[in-house]
């Protein structure tokens, strides 16, 4: 039994990998820059490429396209990028051009600016949202800011 | 004119056939040239400039990735075009360049399709395929803008036209690829993490793209660039644009 062909094993596995292959290799020319876990990055940390984060991050973290912080990885900078999915820890503002996807591991500890978000069950987050498309958004949020200081200024005045 | 320049090891019986049938393909081509013979005592540098003031237009290299490295890195900034005859095995930046290994190689030269390759500059010297900095405490600024720094030792490859192939493990049977893109330098980190008494393991690595970046460290540590072995305690690479003009195929892989 011990020295048995072990040949329909084999040729199911050779299947997969050639399955695989294709598959990894596109991923491989879609990702250009990886911060492993067990690096840490300092400072602006910019890429014209997708990102993807193991590691740790301070600074800030800029990209025009596709930027993935996986589980575990920390990021305690400002964030700028065309998408993102978040499955790790973020303190700092989120400045997303497209989309943002909060996994159900995600931590986030700052604002977050997008337009279309979508969190899973378990994701947790820390501050204020906004996204464009409501009319009237901007002028409601500044009219009682411009009322107070308004007010503010005719008590000084008195 | 043209000016072949033959590794040293091509001088095995074995590649006699090969060697010859080459000859007589260029000769066919009308393309033949000057062999020159290189060896450790030779300046590939200084017989170049000899050749071009003679009136050498085109220098070709005759044999494997080492001997690619070995005249690029020393003669990159010699004014003339570069081509390359593949023959014997480790020839990986070939297929880069998409030239086949062989008498087929005579075919891709006969046709002068000319590209300008960029080439990695580190500490006053060229390299032409790979950079490797072998594990030590190191710590790594990119374009003077962001920092590395892994909390062990790290190993470093920078790739320009070699493809770099690592194991995650050494028992691994899969092997993985970095891929060099045009115009930018690839980095690949893999920093260390201490396992058990002695032993060290390998995380995950990292990849950046870089025009520039500095390597520095509290200790001297081992640099190898095309096959010369230094020690450094400050490195600088840089990525000098279109500095070689070379004669590649038309399956080139940039």
């Amino acid at each position: 039994m011990i020295f048995q062909k072990s040949t329909p094993k084999n040729t199911v596995d050779e299947e997969m990998t050639q399955f695989d292959a294709p598959a990894d290799a596109e991923r491989v020319d879609e990702i250009e820059t990886v911060v492993g876990p067990s690096v840490n990055v300092e400072g602006d940390f910019a890429s014209e490429g997708n990102i993807i984060i193991k590691g740790t991050v301070s600074g800030s973290v800029h990209t025009s396209r596709f930027l993935f912080v996986e589980q575990g990885a920390k990021i305690m900078a400002n964030v700028r990028a065309g998408t993102a999915k978040i499955s790790g820890e973020v303190k700092g503002n989120l400045k997303i051009r497209e989309t943002i996807e909060l996994t159900s591991t995600a931590k986030i500890l700052g604002d977050i600016e997008c337009r279309v978000l979508s969190v899973e069950p378990g994701a947790l987050l820390f501050g204020k949202i906004s996204m464009p498309g409501i009319e009237g958004a901007e002028t409601r949020s500044t009219k009682p800011r411009n009322s107070r200081r308004a007010d503010e200024s005719t008590e000084a005045g008195e | 004119m043209y000016i072949y320049l033959y590794d040293n090891f091509l001088r095995q019986k074995k590649y006699d056939s090969i060697i010859k049938s080459v000859e007589v393909r260029l000769t066919d081509y009308g393309i033949a040239g000057k062999i020159l013979r290189l060896n450790n005592f030779i300046d590939p540098k200084q017989i170049i400039d000899d050749e071009i003031k003679r009136g050498a237009k085109t220098v070709v290299i005759v044999g494997n990735d080492a001997t690619f490295g070995y005249v690029l890195s020393r003669a990159a900034t010699c004014d003339c075009n570069f081509g390359f005859l593949p023959i014997g095995p480790d020839n990986t930046i070939s297929e880069v360049l998409g030239i086949p290994v062989g008498v087929e190689a005579c075919d891709v030269l006969s046709k002068r399709r000319k590209e300008s390759l960029d080439v990695g500059w580190m500490n006053n010297r060229y390299f032409v395929s790979k950079l490797h900095i072998l594990p030590a405490k190191l710590k790594v600024v990119y374009d003077e803008r962001f920092s590395v720094t892994a909390n062990d030792k790290m190993e470093m490859v920078v790739c320009n036209l070699q493809p770099y192939y690592w194991k995650k493990e050494t028992k691994d049977t899969a092997q993985q690829v970095v891929h060099p893109q045009d115009g930018k330098l690839e980095a690949f980190l893999r920093p260390l993490t201490k396992q058990g008494w002695w032993g060290y393991k390998y995380e995950d690595p990292s990849v950046f793209p870089f025009e520039e970046m500095e390597i520095t460290s509290d200790s001297p540590f081992t640099v190898e660039a095309d096959g010369k072995v230094s020690k450094e305690v400050k490195v600088k690479i840089k990525l000098a644009h279109g500095k070689v003009d070379m004669i590649v195929g038309r399956n080139r892989k940039f």
